[in-house]
Parts: C-alpha cells; sequence; structure tokens
C-alpha cells in the first residue's frame, strides 16, 4: 500500500500545477484554435465548422501584408538592438565604481513603470505642438518654430521601435548582469597572464559564460516584445491605415472595432505559431551550441 | 495559530459566508430580478443609476433591479463574454443594435415598451432602430454635432464665419496667412475612433453619403470622391492639425479650448467640456460648412434593446415598468442634462427647451439631423471601410479608387 502511494505521491504534488496549466493556458489555447476555425457572429456567437476560410479571409486583405511585415521589423529592431545596447550596459555595470549601485537602480525605471504610462509620456514628449522636447529645444534656442517630429507613417513606426528598445533593454541588462556575476575573476587573471586583450577575453570568455542567460533573455523578448500591445496601442493605434500595425494590435482591431473574431482569432493562431516556430529554433541552434562547448 | 486552526477557521467562515450568500439568495428569489448593463456615458453615469436603483426598488418593492455601468472600452467585449455564456443581460444600453438582432437576440420594442411610453420618441428616432419594419430598440439620447468657432480669432483676421465650402477655404487661408502658422485654422479627426464622422460631416454636405435614397450602399458615388477629396486638400494645403489620423477629438477640443485651433465641428457638449476643462475662450457655434443648398448636422444615437431570455409574462410587465419608470419626464430630462446630451422624446424635448434657452436651438439640430445608418448589417464593416479609406488619401492615394474598391467589398 505504501509502497503504490510513493508511486503516486508525485503526481499528486504536481497535479495542481497541472491543473491550473490545463485550466489557464491549455484551454484558451484550444478555445482561439476552435473560434478561428468557426464561424463567429458579430455578437460573439460560435457557430460551426468553417475549415480554413477565417485564415484565407484575414491573410487575404492587402492589410496583412503590411502588418505582418511591420511585425518583424518589430520584433527584429526592438529586441536586436536592446539586446546590444543591454548587454554593453551590462558590462558597464559590472564595474566597480562610485554610485554603481544608483546607477543600477535608475536602469531599473523604465522596467518598473507601466508600458501604457511609459508610451503616453514618449507620444507627450514628442507632440508637435505640446510637446516638452519641442519646448526644450525652443528654450535652447534651438529651434523657432515647432518641428513636426512623426511626419510619417515611418517616423511614428520608428519612436514606437524607439519606445519599445527603452522599455526592454533593464530586463537584458538584469539578466546579462546575473550571468556576469557569477564568472570567476580566475578565468581573467588567467587569460591577462596568458597575454590576451581585451576583446578577445570578451568574446573567449564573458560571452560564451552568460550565453544562457543570452538565451534566456533572448528567447522571452522575441516573446514578449511580438506580443506586445500597450506600446503601438497608446501611440498611434496602428493608424494611419495600419501602417504602425503588428499583428496583435491588428487582430485586436479586427476583433472589437471591426466585430471579426473568428478572423482575429486565425491571426492569433498564425502569430502562435509563428512564435513557436522562432522560438524553438533559437532554443535548439543556442542549446545544441552549449553541448558541443 | 496553527496550521490545523487555521485550516479550520477558514472552512468555518467559508461555511458562514455561504449560508449569508444562500439567505440572500432565497430571499431575492421571490422578487423578479432585471439586469441591466448600461453604457458609462461620463463621470456621473454611475452614480446617477445608483440613484435610480435606489429609488425604483422603493417604488417598486417586488422587483429587484441590478445595473452594471461600464465603460465605452469594455462594453461590446463585456456584452459578447455575456452573450457567448447564455448570460445575456435582460436589457442593454448601447449605440449598436443589428449585430444583436441579427443573431435573432433581441425582442422587438413593441413588446416590452408601453404605448405611452412609446409615443413619446421622436418617430425620426425610432427609424433608425428598423430591420425588416419591426423597430428593435428604442432611443435613450442622442446628440448633435455643429461647427464652433474661436470668434476672437476670427474677429482678429477679419473674417465672418464659413456658411459654404469656398467660405471655409478662404477663412482657412486668411487664418493661416495672419498667423503664420501658429494657429490652425480648422480641425479634422480622422482616426479610428472617430474617422467616420469625418466622412459624415464633409459627404452629407455634399449631398452624397453612406447610402442613396433607396437606403442602399452608394459609397463610391461621385459627390462622395468630392467630399473627401476636398477633405484631404484641406489638409495637405496646410489647413489643419498636423497630424488628423492621431488626433482624436479630444485633443482638438483641447487645442481648440487652448486657442491653438480656430474652428472644428464638434457635439453639443463641448460647452461642457471646455468648461470643466478651465478653459475660458470666447467661442461661438454655427451651422456646419455645406457646398448644397442646406447644411447637414450629424446626430449620434444611442439606445436601449431587450434581450430576448424567454421571459414569463410577469418578468416582461416588469420590464415595462422599468421603461415607463425611465421615460418619467421629469426623470429623463434630468438623465440626459446630467451629462449635456439632448433627449429622444418629444416631451423631454420641450421640457429641456423651457430650462434651457441655449439647448433649445440644440433640439431644433436634432430633430433634424441626418444618423449613421446603423440598422444596416454591414455598418461595422462600412465604419472602419471609410477611415481606412481617408487615412490611405491622407498618404496619397487615388480617392476614387480606394472608394470603388470599398463599394465592392461591401456591397459585392
Amino acid at each position: 500500500m505504501k509502497k503504490k502511494y510513493r508511486l503516486i505521491e508525485p503526481y499528486i504534488w504536481i497535479l495542481p500545477s497541472c491543473v491550473l496549466m490545463a485550466l489557464f493556458i491549455a484551454l484558451p489555447i484550444g478555445m482561439v484554435f476552435r473560434m478561428a476555425f468557426s464561424q463567429v457572429t458579430r455578437a460573439g456567437i460560435v457557430k460551426g465548422f468553417t475549415g480554413f476560410d477565417n485564415f484565407i479571409a484575414a491573410t487575404g486583405k492587402p492589410a496583412f501584408k503590411i502588418v505582418l511585415w511591420n511585425t518583424v521589423v518589430w520584433t527584429v529592431v526592438v529586441v536586436v538592438v536592446s539586446t546590444v545596447v543591454g548587454f554593453i550596459l551590462a558590462l558597464l555595470l559590472n564595474n566597480e565604481f562610485r554610485g554603481r549601485k544608483i546607477a543600477r537602480a535608475i536602469v531599473v525605471f523604465p522596467w518598473a513603470t507601466t508600458l501604457v504610462i511609459q508610451a503616453s509620456v514618449w507620444n507627450f514628449i514628442i507632440n508637435t505642438d505640446y510637446g516638452t522636447l519641442n519646448t526644450l529645444l525652443k528654450k535652447l534656442g534651438i529651434i523657432s518654430t515647432n518641428i513636426n517630429w512623426t511626419p510619417t507613417p515611418g517616423a511614428y513606426f520608428a519612436w514606437e521601435c524607439f519606445v519599445g528598445i527603452f522599455v526592454t533593454i533593464p530586463f537584458v541588462t538584469f539578466c546579462v548582469l546575473s550571468g556576469l556575476q557569477g564568472i570567476d575573476e580566475s578565468f581573467y587573471e588567467a587569460a591577462t597572464a596568458d597575454g590576451a586583450n581585451y576583446w578577445q577575453k570578451l568574446f573567449h570568455i564573458t560571452i560564451p559564460l552568460v550565453r544562457p542567460q543570452l538565451t534566456v533573455s533572448t528567447v522571452l523578448n522575441i516573446i514578449y516584445v511580438f506580443n506586445s500591445f500597450p506600446i503601438i496601442w497608446t501611440m498611434s493605434k496602428g493608424d494611419p491605415a495600419n501602417r504602425t500595425d503588428t499583428l496583435v494590435t491588428y487582430l485586436y482591431k479586427l476583433a472589437f472595432y471591426n466585430g471579426k473574431q473568428g478572423q482575429a482569432a486565425a491571426i492569433s493562431v498564425i502569430g502562435f505559431l509563428i512564435l513557436l516556430v522562432c522560438a524553438s529554433v533559437y532554443m535548439v541552434f543556442t542549446l545544441r551550441g552549449q553541448k558541443e562547448r | 495559530m496553527n496550521m490545523r486552526k487555521l485550516t479550520a477557521g477558514l472552512v468555518l467562515g467559508s461555511a458562514v459566508a455561504g449560508m449569508v450568500a444562500g439567505s440572500a439568495y432565497a430571499e431575492s428569489s421571490d422578487k423578479i430580478s432585471i439586469s441591466v448593463i448600461a453604457a458609462q456615458y461620463g463621470q456621473q453615469t454611475a452614480n446617477w443609476w445608483k440613484g435610480f436603483e435606489k429609488d425604483f426598488e422603493k417604488d417598486n418593492p417586488n422587483i429587484d433591479l441590478n445595473v452594471d455601468v461600464v465603460s465605452w472600452n469594455d462594453i461590446y467585449t463585456a456584452v459578447n463574454t455575456r452573450i457567448a455564456n447564455n448570460q445575456a443581460p435582460d436589457i442593454l444600453n448601447i449605440d449598436v443594435f443589428a449585430d444583436y438582432q441579427a443573431d435573432g437576440l433581441l425582442l422587438p420594442a413593441k413588446d416590452y415598451v408601453s404605448e405611452e411610453t412609446y409615443s413619446k420618441m421622436y418617430e425620426s428616432f425610432l427609424d433608425q432602430s428598423v430591420v425588416d419594419g419591426t423597430v428593435w430598440a428604442i432611443p435613450d439620447l442622442a446628440s448633435a454635432r455643429a461647427m464652433y468657432y474661436n470668434a476672437d480669432i476670427l474677429k482678429e483676421v477679419g473674417v465672418e464665419a464659413p456658411k459654404t465650402w469656398d467660405d471655409l477655404k478662404n477663412v482657412c487661408k486668411a487664418i493661416k496667412d495672419h498667423y503664420n502658422g501658429e494657429v490652425y485654422p480648422w480641425g479634422i479627426d480622422l482616426t479610428t475612433d472617430e474617422g467616420q464622422a469625418a466622412f459624415a460631416y464633409y459627404t452629407w454636405n455634399n449631398g452624397g453619403g453612406f447610402v442613396d435614397d433607396d437606403n442602399n450602399w452608394a459609397l463610391n458615388s461621385d459627390k462622395n470622391v468630392e467630399a473627401v477629396e476636398f477633405e484631404i486638400g484641406l489638409i495637405k494645403d496646410g489647413y489643419t492639425n498636423t497630424d488628423p489620423a492621431n488626433e482624436t477629438r479630444y485633443d482638438l477640443q483641447d487645442m481648440f479650448g487652448a486657442g491653438k485651433i480656430a474652428m472644428m465641428i464638434g457635439p453639443n457638449s463641448i460647452p461642457a467640456y471646455l468648461k470643466e476643462g478651465g478653459y475660458s475662450i470666447n467661442y461661438e457655434v454655427a451651422p456646419i460648412p455645406t457646398n448644397t443648398d442646406t447644411s447637414v448636422s450629424a446626430g449620434v444615437m444611442d439606445r436601449f434593446m431587450c434581450f430576448d431570455n424567454g421571459y414569463s409574462d410577469e418578468k416582461l410587465k416588469a420590464i415595462s415598468t422599468f421603461f415607463d419608470y425611465f421615460y418619467d419626464d421629469q426623470r429623463y430630462s434630468d438623465w440626459v442634462q446630467m451629462e449635456g446630451f439632448l433627449p429622444a422624446t418629444k416631451t423631454g424635448g420641450e421640457i429641456i427647451a423651457k430650462a434651457d434657452e441655449s439647448m433649445a436651438a440644440w433640439v431644433d439640430i436634432v430633430g433634424s439631423s441626418k444618423f449613421y445608418p446603423t440598422a444596416k448589417a454591414e455598418w461595422a464593416d462600412v465604419k472602419q471601410g471609410v477611415i481606412d479609406v481617408e487615412q490611405n488619401a491622407l498618404l496619397g492615394e487615388d480617392v476614387k479608387g480606394l472608394l470603388d474598391s470599398l463599394q465592392s467589398e461591401i456591397a459585392g
């Protein structure tokens, strides 16, 4: 009896988390898939299987191509730039200097503020008519009339990417910093004794040893940034004419402005699959690299 | 406290809570309960409904009224979720109705509105909720749009308020030249929130519009093409705010209040908005500039509707009582005035026109307004479609081509 209990005991322990995961992760994903393959009325009633109709309708629109391309640009630019800058910042913060603790605290600020607030503040800064950036430049005598910082949709999107990078850097910095602090000083001492220069130490000691942290931060960032809604929604709502939409803001508009919940679910499924593939490929490559080492 | 005691305490506590909840349920179960979801129009809406609920239950002790006030941002999601879970409210106060009607979820208005209350409503308002010859919803309030202008700016420049499109262009040019770009002559909002209103202002005042005389979609008519080209032309000529695709009506209202915009089209609630915002500019109201003989105002109307939840006669009577109570003349005019709206009933209109002279003109305007064709099932697509057309036109695409493809997408 006791032996049998021992056998099932581990499963009892993990049962609560399995139930929670099924309830809050698997079930909603299943429901989104069901909606994506069903006809859904504007009032939200699911009315039977329609095959790939929603997918064909959603991807057939001219806006979809723009939005997909925007999503790729948004994800790649924000993740790559914030990883590079965050990494450099972590190297700086890992040095001993006066006020290091304060500097670290300042880096956390953008991370600790809600994205909606961040985006609203930046919107306020770059506003043509009452923005603080124009006011500042005017006071300093650099400009005499207000500059329109967002004259084209491309300019708007670039600002959104900038804000995305700004709020993502702290996360990368702290992931890398935790890795840097775990590196034994003796590696560097040995390398210095062998005559290695700064760059050799960086590429042959530091980067390989923080690779696990970099992998975690990059994979999580790809997922977060790809699915990020508040920055773009607060700053431009994807306007004008979908030029600043990403898949997530686009599907929100489809579902809650256009009443096309089936098509929105289809786009959600497409996004889910893209992320699944990207994240798995990245994980497989980096983990394989680690094993070979 | 050790763990066992704590657990016992929790179990006991929840059991007691359950008993209390149970008895509350038992008490209310012999009353008829009505659930209402109401849109939050402003700061005072929730409080107003709370007071209404209290008064109503006092006067009708056999009815248990539950009103949920939900913000406009969440109300569609909230209602759809409840419908999907088979928990549709009994009564809903919202702007649209055609989608619910198309799914067969609503009762005809005549089934739950008494003759007396029904006869108070403006005919033209009831007409907005007709599908297949049946009225499916009743109006709860309305608002209308007109042109607001900064009288000081126009006086300084030495021009009169524009009446026609030609006037408008001339006045805009005069203001632009005089202030050298420091003041935007004209405010335009082409955002995802309200771009359809801009489309209505220009097309209706050029003899076009969303539908033709037979109520069929006529989005790509020559009049509409001309109207949208005129609208986009104002922006291209530098007569407007710099970012019409991202600046909402509220941004415009703030700029108007700050004297940064000279003229704009807006709802009758702007005076209240400016007062609340602490702005003190000298402004006047005038009809929207037109390219035809008469200026057309845009009316917006919200509604009450009743979901078909399989009611007993008793419950249907209770719902009817609710509407009689709500549309009681004095109570109704309080409701309308609370957030600065316009009445949808003749009797309410009379009371408000008498109480406030400045509102009398608005009551006339709303009576002659045109409305969005919200009773047509494709309206949601048309609304987003015309906003897309305007925004793409702003990016330099051909207006005729855009409207042609929208028309073929909607009307097939």
